[in-house]
């Protein structure tokens, strides 16, 4: 750049000029309404809006949010019961819902279909007969079932017309829908992930959180059953702990141990976490400040550390809930999860795992659909949960 | 029908004497498979290789065709285990079933039976081992009196049907080709031991053997080869090198039509041809036909996909008839032919009632006939049909089959229709006419009549008939519920009388002949799961176990007894026919339907397998019956 | 360093003590053992059981012992190299093996090498482009294979792969390859029977991979001197590969102990499917079997590998990082 103002004469004294305005000291750093907004929010607050960055978690966030209110009402939702079987109508295909016939607007509906069995191969065909239309009813009278066990009802979201049939994804080799089927299993395969999350959490925290409260040797050995699980493949480990389940448990029973299994082999990877965020954490000023300010170690941990770490906690639970889902149809195939009259995701996949489903039934593979769609969006809610659970980065 | 065959069979009979008596004029065609080797004087050309007397086998008498050596067949497997499916397939038996299941010599040229205890055995001169050594009555005599009563390689003592009142034969070789067996009292189990698809060994190969031996080779060496082979000392090695019934040991000599090659661990067992096996067909051809069989083992859900994909030429193992569809899909593509043989058991699923369970209440409820009537009539059995078989089976108690000359349609009916109402009205009178608020009935001591039925957990049709037979029976006012299980925790369960009910299938010998053990029928077996503790009284002779207190099946006990001691085949149909009676009309098991189709895919090019026959492993072998070693490939190539 | 090392090696023992006990506990816990299992077995095949010669089998394996006793028995072994007995197979533990290990160590090796190619790209992608449609993209495409069931898929692609392609179904060669001598048509044989199970192995373990790549990549993104590096003008490529991506890699050098349990234990169930003759199947049956030495010396051979691998990985991880070293000794 160059100086336009020339300078004073050599033995000039240089100008001198004072401002008559007041110095605000804090114009420097000054921040704006956004970032005060920010310095100011809470931290959930915070991790709220760095989580709505993840457009993807939002979204699944609220499919699963959705997906376990269904849960509550599935019997509702679902057009038949889960064991309801209709002999008439084995193996068929799903129907498609159409809304126009011949032209004309009729609302959602399907074709009548007729069977025939084709004695050279025994396959059941089934046939469309388009003039015969089901129109589907709704908020109507169907099978009964006990809601929850406990209140009797019979009113159900969609039926199939008076007469007619309505196989939304197909039957299976007894008959039944398994649309329907689907829905009921979702009742266990969701729950099973998230009550075997919290066996996992409640002794990842209490387990790591001594470990890394105390240290010294209970560190120590903490660390040690940490490094044995972790050394052991895991499905030796739950096929044992499923062998010691006594057969004669209620189905209820097995459920229930089954989510522990799950459980109490997957905790070490949350103690782990917890444990090294202890020991970071213990480092920062601001515990350093509250020990100088006299506070003590209770107070230290449930106000200061816990909620450091909590969020990072949260995320990883999140993602292990797939594990679980997976880890519930893993046993199912070797036989020692959960077995029919259970309906299960995992059961319904066991049961389409062979070569007849594969080539001529294919769409008994539908569960997988569900299976899919509930493990991806647990881990994009994990991602996006992670991505926020450090909000001040 | 059964005329027929009668007529048949001493036709074949007549036929196959005929022949025998020409056999020293017929010249022998050498096995192109052999030329080689005779070629360089490594073994005899075939004449000399063959017994003086072969068994001559008319095809022709058979309504097959005479075929040509060659080829490889290929089978799959799901177990390294089935390794002993080749002893089933092979079925070369000192005696055998013929195709009417008919007692006939087979490795023997022949045997005299006298007053039902006296057993005479003939071999056929000149007859050999797979290794080329001879087969004599110096093996019988070694496995008799060397193995059999040599207590440190038998701890058991002499097998169960070489024993007749707890006494052992009186043994002696007449000379080099005749041994006798002699018992006090007659011995119907022998022959029909020896025909079984697990026979009774009398012969184990001597000269092998021998050198295993500790009183052949002196203690210090065999325990010296032993320890070398890495056993724990000589008789683990011994009882694992002679095994017969699993042919795992590919230097042991056999008299089956192939001798495996390859020692496990491996994946796939290679069977060649036994250059010394002693049937002939009457072109002068040494059989087997075909040169090698060749078992790949697989993980058993992929074995109807792969048979399916064309990798089996002939198989009815682990496909059933749910893979049927599947299979007739690719039929043409493929190059097989999908058969549909008749399924052998009783019943394809059948319910027993532990009347050995623990609890008081129950058991006395479950002992009493009219609640098992109840059961069976509660029962739809067309639904089942329909649902799980197209309507194909026979929807019956848990009875023989119409093959059987022991069918009879009273059997076969008795309380096997589908009658709720009287269903209902015997359930009133055995105690359970208390209903709770929601019909289910209350048993006399006020429980609900709640049911648990335990399955081993393998099969897809179990569970599903199950599904229906609980609401068939909520009918009744009986609350069903299933619990699965695995195998061994299923059996363990059911000795100690912890299961209440159990599903498996029904009889295993569903097309019986008199002159077979009617064991089946009575308390005769732990591992029986409608009485395991009076099974095993029956079993032991009463040593341990409960004795039955239950006049009915106390009955059977003493038929069976009584069966174990009869002379001639008219005493044991009738005391077949008495127990046929008592236990489907005591419903001892509850039946749903038999004569299931099983599924048997063939290849196009492989000829002689029957069209329409019943697939069994008691008594059938499986295709053992049906001479495996006469199925032959078209120009004698195999499928690749 | 040298005391570090020695401390590690201690601490080794008692966890290798702890893993056997544990073994032992797996193997023995499920009620019953392998003669009842067998027994089982026999009788649903019609055969006739010797009792007494089952009892006599249980005394020679010493199941009339105390289980404590059971158990220094077979650490005592296995220190001595001796592995136990398959009752199943009849053979000694490491005859059954044999084979089997090197086929699985090709299988696991092929698939990490998989898993590496299609998770570095798509890990560094989506953390440079974190948020973009191509990172929501990418990282759908990696948990696809992490959602679906190992074992349905593996059934699917068996069954599309003979339609399509002509494959013979499962296994890890053609039937005729079995028993022979390795040649060059065998090879082939192989290599074409590896896709489908590396595919479906692989795949399962990528989206984790992935997942890591980018959150430790992301870490070091946002350090000081990326952004130096950066604001002096550095090109962004440069910038990415010559630091940030190198110390994200650290993670890489911890993982190296529990890779391989993880990839031979994620592989059980599709090697069952696929009927590989790989060691899942073998340990899965043993287990299921309570062929218990077979199961339990072969789980310890498991835990053995990844307790030295892990060792391995803390050596490296000590002799790159001198701060690990220190924490590690003032911590532990």
């Amino acid at each position: 750049m160059k100086m336009t103002s020339p300078l004073p004469p050599p033995g000039k004294e240089m100008g001198h000029y004072v401002s008559e305005a007041p110095f605000d000291v804090m114009s420097i750093e000054k921040i704006s309404p956004e970032q005060e907004k920010i310095y100011l929010a809470p931290q959930w607050k915070l991790m709220w809006w760095k989580f709505r960055q993840h457009r993807i978690a939002v979204w699944c966030g609220v499919f699963l949010a959705i997906l376990y209110a269904t849960i509550f009402i599935s019997e509702f939702l679902a057009p038949y019961n889960i064991q309801t079987r209709n002999v008439d109508n084995i193996y068929s295909p799903p129907q498609r819902v159409h809304l126009i016939h011949e032209g004309e607007f009729v609302g959602p509906f399907v074709y009548r279909q007729n069977y025939k069995l084709n004695m050279e191969t025994l396959k059941r065909e089934y046939t469309k007969d388009t003039s015969k239309v089901d129109k589907i009813r709704f908020f109507c009278t169907g099978d009964k079932y006990h809601w929850w066990g406990l209140v009797a009802m019979e009113t159900h979201l969609f039926c199939p017309a008076n007469g007619g049939e309505l196989f939304l994804l197909g039957t299976d080799r007894l008959g039944r829908d398994m649309f329907s089927r689907i829905m009921g299993g979702a009742r266990i395969s969701l729950t099973i992930g998230l009550l075997g999350v919290m066996v996992s959490f409640v002794l990842g925290i209490v387990i790591g959180g001594m470990a890394g409260y105390y240290g010294g040797w209970v560190d120590m050995v903490v660390q040690r059953i940490i490094e044995v699980l972790q050394s052991l493949p895991s499905i030796p480990l739950w096929l044992a702990l499923a062998a010691i389940m006594p057969v004669t448990w209620s189905p209820l029973v097995v459920y229930f141990g089954i989510t522990v299994i799950l459980g109490l082999l997957d905790w070490t990877g949350l103690a782990r976490a917890v444990r090294s965020k202890l020991f970071s954490l213990r480092e920062e000023d601001y515990v350093m400040a509250a020990q100088l300010m006299g506070a003590k170690p209770k107070r230290i941990i449930s106000l200061h550390l816990v909620p450091g770490f909590m969020s990072h906690l949260i995320a990883t639970a999140t993602i292990a809930i797939p594990t679980m889902i997976l880890g519930e149809t893993a046993l199912s195939f070797l036989g020692l999860g959960l077995r029919p009259p259970i309906t299960s995701w995992g059961v319904l996949l066991i049961e389409a795992q062979n070569i007849n489903v594969v080539a001529l039934y294919p769409w008994l593979m539908l569960p997988v659909v569900p299976v899919v769609l509930v493990i991806l969006a647990f881990n994009f809610l994990g991602d996006g949960l992670r991505d926020a659970a450090d909000p001040y980065k | 029908m059964s005329c027929l065959r009668l007529a048949l069979l001493s036709m074949l009979l007549l036929l196959v004497l005929g022949v025998q008596a020409n056999a020293f004029a017929m010249t022998f065609e050498e096995t192109p498979y052999f030329n080689d080797l005779v070629k360089a004087g490594k073994i005899d050309p075939v004449a000399k290789r063959l017994p003086q007397q072969p068994r001559v086998i008319d095809l022709g008498a058979l309504g097959r065709k005479p075929g040509v050596h060659g080829g490889k067949l290929r089978m799959l497997m799901g177990s390294k285990k089935d390794v002993r499916m080749m002893v089933y397939y092979g079925y070369s038996r000192l005696v055998g079933y013929d195709l009417n299941y008919k007692l006939q010599p087979d490795i023997l040229a022949n045997y005299d039976v006298e007053d039902g205890r006296i057993f005479t055995l003939h071999l056929r001169p000149g007859h050999r081992w797979s290794d080329g050594a001879p087969f004599t009555t110096e093996d019988f005599r070694f496995t008799y009196e060397d193995v059999m009563l040599n207590k440190k390689l038998r701890r058991g003592g002499l097998p169960n049907s070489m024993l007749v009142n707890g006494k052992g034969p009186k043994f002696t070789v007449i000379d080099e080709v005749t041994v006798r067996y002699e018992w006090d009292a007659p011995n119907p189990k022998f022959l029909p031991a020896l025909a079984a698809p697990l026979p009774l060994y009398l012969t184990y190969p001597s000269t092998y053997m021998k050198q295993f031996h500790a009183d052949f080779i002196g203690k210090e060496q065999v325990e010296a080869l032993a320890k070398k082979r890495k056993y724990k000392h000589w008789r683990a090695m011994f009882i694992r090198l002679g095994r017969q019934n699993r042919p795992e040991n590919p230097d042991l000599p056999t008299l089956e039509p192939w001798f495996n090659t390859i020692a496990p661990p491996s994946e796939q067992f290679v069977f060649k041809r036994n250059p010394y096996f002693h049937r002939v067909d009457s072109n002068g051809r040494q059989l087997p036909y075909i040169d090698i069989v060749e078992m790949n083992i697989s993980s058993p859900n992929l074995i109807p996909a792969k048979t399916g994909a064309g990798e089996s030429d002939l198989q009815g193992r682990y496909v059933s008839f749910e893979d049927y569809t599947f299979l007739k899909q690719s039929e043409k593509r493929q190059g097989y032919n999908v058969l549909l043989w008749k399924s052998a058991v009783g019943s394809k699923v059948a319910i027993r009632p532990n009347l050995n369970f623990k609890d008081d209440t129950w058991r006395a409820v479950m002992q009493d006939a009219r609640f098992r009537r109840a059961l069976s009539l509660g029962i739809n059995r067309h639904e089942i049909n329909m649902v799980t078989f197209f309507g194909l089976g026979k929807e019956v108690a848990d009875s023989p089959l119409m093959q059987s000359p022991l069918f009879n349609p009273e059997f076969a009916s008795a309380w096997a229709s589908h009658d709720p109402v009287l269903a209902n009205r015997l359930l009133d009178q055995v105690g359970l006419e208390k209903r709770d608020d929601d019909g289910t009935r209350l048993l006399p001591d006020g429980k609900r009549a709640e049911l648990i039925i335990e399955t081993a957990g393998e099969s897809t049709v179990e569970t599903d008939v199950l599904q229906l037979i609980t609401d068939h029976w909520q009918v009744l006012g009986l609350k069903v519920f299933t619990r699965a299980t695995q195998r061994d925790i299923f059996r363990s369960r059911l000795k100690a009388g912890n299961t209440m009910m159990s599903v498996w299938s029904g009889l295993d010998n569903a097309i019986p002949q008199p002159s077979m053990s009617p064991e089946e029928l009575a308390p005769s077996n732990d591992s029986q799961t409608q009485w395991p503790q009076w099974g095993l009284y029956g079993m032991t002779g009463g040593k341990s176990g409960i004795e039955p207190d239950l006049a009915s099946a106390k009955r059977l006990l003493l038929l069976w007894q009584e069966w174990q001691q009869s002379r001639d085949d008219e005493t044991r149909e009738r005391i077949w026919n008495d127990m046929l009676k008592l236990y489907t009309s005591e419903v001892f098991s509850i039946g749903t339907v038999n004569s299931t189709l099983q599924p048997i895919v063939v290849s196009k090019k492989l000829n002689n397998v029957p069209k329409e026959e019943v697939y069994s492993f008691q008594p059938g072998s499986y295709f053992g019956v049906f001479m495996v070693d006469t199925f032959w490939f078209q120009d004698g190539l195999g499928s690749d | 360093m040298l005391r570090y090392i020695a401390w590690r090696i201690t601490v080794m023992v008692p966890t290798l003590l702890m893993i056997s006990a544990l073994v032992f506990a797996i193997i023995e816990l499920p009620p019953g053992d392998y003669f009842e299992s067998y027994v089982a077995e026999l009788q649903a095949q019609g055969e006739n059981v010797d009792l007494k010669a089952i009892e006599a089998l249980k005394v020679q394996y010493g199941f009339d012992k105390p289980p404590v006793e059971r158990y220094f028995h077979w650490v005592w072994g296995m220190l001595q190299g001796d592995f136990g007995y398959s009752f199943e197979y009849e053979l000694p533990v490491t005859d059954v093996v044999g084979d089997r290990l090197w086929l699985t160590m090709l299988v696991s090796f092929v698939t990490i090498i998989f898993t590496w190619l299609i998770a570095f790209p798509i890990g560094i992608y989506s953390a440079t482009h974190q948020y973009s449609w191509g990172d929501y993209g990418l990282t759908f495409v990696g948990l696809l294979g992490l959602a679906t069931p190992n074992f349905l898929l593996a059934l699917v692609f068996l069954y599309l792969a003979n339609l399509w392609f002509g494959t013979s179904i499962g296994h890890l060669m053609d039937a005729q390859y079995f028993n022979q001598p390795m040649s060059w048509a065998k090879a082939k044989s192989i290599m074409e029977h590896l896709i489908i199970p590396v595919i479906i192995i692989g795949t399962a373990g990528t989206a984790g991979m992935i997942r890591r790549i980018r959150a430790n990549l992301l870490d070091e993104l946002q350090k000081q001197y990326v952004i130096t590096a950066r604001a002096k003008g550095l090109h962004p490529f440069k910038a990415l590969m010559k630091y940030p991506l190198r110390m994200s890699m650290n993670f890489f050098i911890s993982d190296i102990g529990s890779i391989l349990p993880a990839i031979i234990s994620g592989a059980e169930i599709t090697a069952i499917v696929l009927s590989l003759e790989t060691t899942g199947p073998l340990l899965i049956r043993a287990l299921q079997a309570q062929d218990m030495y077979l199961a339990g010396s072969f789980l310890m051979f498991l835990a053995g590998l990844s307790v030295i691998g892990v060792l391995i990985s803390d050596f490296a991880l000590a002799l790159l990082d001198p701060r690990i070293r220190l924490q590690g000794a003032h911590t532990k």
